[in-house]
């Protein structure tokens, strides 16, 4: 078990965690490990909750698995959601500035999720808090938040720039891929520049 | 006085529908079936119909019981394969008033392609299974099936064969079953089976199956009977009679409720006698029960598994049995009772169901139908999501195209316009079709709402026969709803969608006019033209949020403390302005829309 890698990709129907995760399969078979992952179609894109899970190492038997060593988060709520995937020790990589009510909140009957980096000491998880939603903007198109992200992960993430270039290239509709290797980039060169908000050093 | 009448089995099943109570009967006609419905038509206070084939008359008979009537549904053994998309999730709905549906099955092949034995479709769908043994039974056991259908909330699979259905017996005939016709109320999460509430119905099936064991170890359908002989034989439905004529002196577990199976008291008939044999027609569905019980018995090495069985038959299968050397003596394992999977975890976070996008035009639909105190019955796709809350607009969902058979067995019972059906373009032509022309040969009462995307849209966008896109990408035919049901000679209008005003007109004439209708509403799904037809503008004066904006259920559109606003993702499509009352939203266009 120890030898394989977890990664649970979540956020909201329409948020391209699909891609994200294509992505991330592509980039670790290009590192010639093998890959398994497990994905929500259908009712879950409608605006729904969706989660993939994307699974590599020297061999994987199952492609889904029900804790995650890494979580990558397109929404604030839906990484309080993804929180509880993690360990001690694991590793949350969020969209912070993205926000995208529910139903129940907007109706308010229910309240936003508070302070995920306290949520996150609380369960001894490092938080790694990316504007990804502004970082998206930035490479020329708001719909990157999901690449921009990856692009921050990938910090935590053993694998080379160069199979991450080819595991782009793979999944990334060609039209797409020039505007989603600036999201990438932008997004893998905030991680250093915000290292001061990574409450990992707390906990 | 009681009158004896010689009955042929399935007109004992008519005769038995009626004395239970039972107002509704349909079926599609089909050997060695067909006469149960004939009969029930002849007889007082029951309403009979052919329904265009078998699954439309599940929906069909769906309807009726949710309207508050017994309802009986009869097929032969092939019809019950059209009818099982429908079959599989009223197990998980149940039932309002008693639900029966009779399977007749022809071993032998006597006028059917193949031979198939539907006491599998009840282990399938976990629901209780009867076999009457003869016309006296046939008619006894219906009124016992709908007070198991009503008790367990399940619907009843009551089977016949050739032998059965088109032998004749005496039959006694019974005080009839006072029966008042059940209530309707609205219930989404018994009704609408969207994963969130099938998941819960379904651990509701599998608890209602060990119920069910319990019920039939005590059943008095179930009963041993004691022989002289050191054999037994377990046995159901007409072969039954074969058996017993073939070994008056054996001891027989005769199973009138053969599903689920009793494993105490097949136990029990082990204490009893050191030899068992298991005689039934087709598949070896009780013998690999009892074997799975660890217990020896002789079954389909010496039971013909194909063709029809006669005492002859059985007495010289068996013979050989009785007195060889009995095996060796086992005790029954009984299986435990299954385990449920864990709950989900209780949700202190906010969920986050799917809902229907911003900017679908289609959500003018649901508005407008909310105006009118009709239940709506709802189909599969994108189109369930108009159930959620705030619009609430739906009563049902059971499988793709269910939702204009159960509109018009619904409104058949009650006699009057109660409900509409709402259904999307693919959905419609998957099977929709079928039941509108079942709904319209049957002089039905109803709306059938077509929200039209042209697309097959929560799929992910494949074509249909109504874009007449392929997977190729190249074009086919695209169908015209309103041309097909003016070939049909039903009533149809076509309306845009994004026309809020006229919709709601042209809907509220659908629904008061009476008869059959068909309501298309066009437009293209939002998801594929992404359209951004301008900008809402909230005057913060006039919006004193009285909630009408927020009723359409929009995602963008979120309420503050004093006037709502309008956040990320708004397409402009306006209908949040239509429904203002207070002029307090404006949609300002954008010219030259992308």
């Amino acid at each position: 078990m120890s030898d394989v890698t977890t990664v649970a990709l979540v956020g909201v129907g329409g948020q391209g965690i699909l891609l994200a995760a294509a992505i991330l399969a592509e980039t670790a078979s290009a590192e010639g490990l093998e890959v398994k992952a497990s994905e929500v179609h259908g009712m879950a894109q409608r605006g729904g909750s969706v989660l993939s899970t994307v699974r590599f190492g020297a061999h994987v038997w199952s492609p889904v698995y029900r804790k995650a060593d890494l979580v990558i988060a397109t929404e604030l709520l839906e990484g309080h959601r993804g929180l509880r995937l993690l360990e001690r020790g694991g590793t949350l990589v969020c969209a912070a500035t993205t926000r995208i009510a529910p139903g129940s909140v907007l109706r308010r009957e229910e309240d936003y999720p508070d302070d995920l980096a306290a949520a996150t000491d609380q369960r001894g998880v490092r938080l790694l808090a990316v504007d990804a939603e502004g970082l998206a903007v930035q490479a020329g198109t708001v719909r990157a938040v999901n690449v921009a992200l990856l692009g921050a992960a990938s910090t935590v993430l053993p694998f080379t720039e160069e199979s991450w270039s080819r595991g782009l290239e793979a999944a990334v509709p060609a039209k797409i891929l020039e505007v989603n290797r600036r999201a990438f980039a932008l997004g893998r060169a905030s991680v250093s520049s915000a290292e001061t908000r990574v409450p990992s050093d707390r906990a | 006085m009681e009158r004896i009448l010689f009955l042929m089995g399935n007109e004992a099943i008519g005769y038995g529908a009626v004395r239970a109570g039972a107002t509704f009967a349909c079926a599609y006609p089909g050997t060695p079936s067909t006469e149960i419905i004939e009969t029930a038509a002849g007889l007082e206070g029951i309403h009979a119909e052919w329904c265009v084939n078998e699954k439309v008359a599940l929906e069909t008979a769906v309807g009726t019981s949710r309207a508050g009537a017994r309802t009986i549904v009869t097929m032969k053994h092939v019809g019950l394969n059209v009818a099982a998309d429908p079959l599989l999730t009223l197990t998980e709905t149940g039932v309002n008033a008693g639900l029966v549906i009779v399977s007749a099955d022809d071993p032998g092949m006597n006028s059917s392609q193949n031979e198939q034995d539907s006491r599998n479709y009840a282990k399938f769908a976990k629901i209780p299974m009867l076999e009457p043994s003869d016309s006296q039974e046939a008619y006894d056991f219906v009124a016992e099936a709908f007070a198991l259908s009503e008790e367990f909330d399940t619907p009843v699979l009551l089977r016949s064969s050739t032998k059965l259905s088109h032998g004749r017996g005496q039959v006694v005939q019974r005080a009839p079953v006072e029966f008042e016709a059940r209530e309707y109320v609205k219930d989404i999460t018994k009704h609408l089976m969207v994963p969130q509430w099938a998941r819960l119905r379904n651990r509701f099936v599998i608890e209602r199956l060990q119920r069910l064991r319990a019920r039939a170890e005590e059943s008095p359908l179930n009963i041993l009977e004691a022989g002289t002989a050191d054999f037994g034989i377990i046995t159901s439905g007409v072969v039954y009679q074969y058996a017993r004529e073939a070994f008056p002196d054996a001891w027989f577990l005769k199973l009138g409720m053969s599903h689920p199976l009793p494993y105490r008291k097949v136990a029990e008939l082990y204490e009893r006698v050191s030899r068992v044999a298991v005689v039934e027609e087709l598949d070896p569905f009780i013998e690999e029960q009892v074997r799975m019980l660890g217990l020896p018995v002789i079954g389909k090495e010496a039971i013909p598994a194909d063709g029809e069985l006669d005492p002859d038959t059985v007495f010289q299968a068996l013979e050989p049995y009785v007195t060889a050397t009995p095996p060796q003596r086992r005790l029954p394992v009984f299986p435990p009772a299954p385990r449920l999977a864990d709950p989900p975890p209780a949700a202190d976070l906010p969920v986050r169901p799917p809902v229907l996008c911003a900017g679908c035009k289609h959500r003018s639909v649901f508005t407008a139908l909310k105006r009118h105190k009709v239940a709506a019955m709802g189909d599969i796709g994108c189109y369930m999501l108009g159930a959620d809350p705030p619009l609430n607009a739906l009563d049902s969902s059971l499988c793709m195209g269910a939702s204009v058979g159960i509109m018009a067995g619904f409104n058949e019972a009650l006699g009057r316009k109660a409900s509409v059906a709402v259904i999307g373009d693919s959905t419609f032509f998957h099977s929709g079709i079928t039941p509108l022309i079942s709904a319209h040969y049957n002089g039905a009462e109803g709306v059938v709402l077509i929200l039209d995307n042209r697309t097959t849209a929560m799929t992910g966008h494949q074509g249909n026969p109504g874009s007449g896109l392929r997977p190729d990408l190249t074009e086919g035919p695209a169908i015209d709803i309103q041309k097909m049901c003016e070939g049909m000679d039903i009533r149809c209008v076509t309306v845009d969608a994004a026309d809020y005003p006229t919709l709601k007109a042209a809907l509220k004439t659908a629904i008061d006019a009476p008869g059959l209708s068909v309501f298309v509403a066009q437009a293209p799904c939002a998801l594929m033209v992404r359209e951004n037809l301008g900008e809402i503008v909230v005057d913060e004066e006039r919006c004193n949020l009285c909630g009408l904006c927020l009723d359409i259920g929009c995602p963008v559109i979120a309420p503050g403390e004093d006037f709502v606003s309008i956040t990320d993702g708004c397409t402009g499509c306006g209908l949040c302005v239509e429904v203002c009352h207070r002029g307090a939203l404006t949609l300002v266009g954008n010219e030259g829309t992308p």
